[in-house]
């Protein structure tokens, strides 16, 4: 029986997951973008974005842009399995096969 | 474990997320289209201004350059997203767009006035048809125009119209884009 993965199925962690994983593989979003996307503040936005980096679900890529630094998130292969393995469950307790 | 209605939260919220995505590439590659036809729209109704009887070659050169410019930004947005946004179906799309205005100001016997007013307000119907569709942006920014465009229409005399328009819609649409980058 699958289970629900602890760390994407938390709210904003789940908001970047599925962010991330609506683009083709290995392009990533912009810290500012992804903030946008997600309605998160700063803090909160790079607190979860960091769980996510440690758990390997997504890397991080800092780079400077002209003068201004500028962080790239983007969903990792795992991250991508974990996270249609995920939504795989969610649609399974719907369904009603999961208690 | 989570019982099936915060299942379903969970999901719509995937899903909300996946179409602010998707509207988001829209509005970044479209922005860019708008702030070239911005440009262009200004240019090709300052031109006219300047040189009335050569209105329609310039209005075919501001057609030529705009196809080039979708092509570049077409070509740009796929070296950076890696998603292809414009191929020859869409080419076809504004070509049979094109001759449709075309016949029709053809069959209608349209004088130039009412060319300057009838181009704009045709093309910002597909915009607020795909408002509709794709994000209410389009939807003001068509609205917008096409009341500009009448209001010109008429109520500026003569060929001072084509300053009005490369205002309206040059401006508009630069306006337009630029609000649209940062939506």
């Amino acid at each position: 029986m699958a289970e629900l993965d602890d760390i994407i199925h938390q709210p904003l962690r789940l908001k970047i997951m599925a962010a991330l994983n609506a683009l083709p593989a290995e392009v990533g979003l912009e810290f500012v973008r992804l903030k946008k996307l997600t309605g998160a503040t700063d803090g909160n936005l790079g607190a979860h974005i960091e769980t996510l980096a440690k758990a390997g679900y997504v890397s991080v890529e800092k780079a400077f842009v002209g003068k201004k630094p500028q962080t790239t998130v983007t969903a990792t292969a795992a991250g991508r399995g974990a996270f249609a393995r995920h939504v795989a469950t969610l649609q399974e307790i719907i369904a009603g096969r999961q208690a | 474990m989570i019982d099936s209605s915060e299942a379903s939260a969970a999901l719509t919220d995937i899903e909300d997320t996946v179409r602010r995505v998707r509207q988001s590439q829209i509005y970044e590659v479209s922005s860019l289209v708008l702030l070239m036809w911005g440009g262009l729209a200004f240019v090709g109704n300052i031109a006219g201004w300047f040189w009335p009887r050569y209105g329609l070659y310039i209005w075919f050169a501001v057609y030529g350059v705009s196809a080039v410019g979708l092509i570049i930004i077409g070509v740009y947005h796929r070296s950076k997203s890696r998603i292809r946004v414009f191929d020859g179906r869409y080419f076809l799309t504004f070509g049979l767009i094109a001759a449709f205005g075309i016949f029709v100001c053809y069959f209608g016997q349209f004088t130039p006035r009412q060319q300057t007013a009838f181009w704009p307000i045709y093309i910002m119907l597909f915009y607020m048809m795909a408002g509709v569709w794709f994000g209410y942006a389009f939807l003001v920014i068509g609205a917008t125009i096409v009341a500009l465009t009448l209001i010109g229409y008429f109520y500026i005399p003569g060929i001072s119209l084509l300053l009005w328009m490369a205002v309206v819609n040059g401006g508009g649409l630069t306006l337009g884009g630029l609000w649209m980058r940062r939506s």
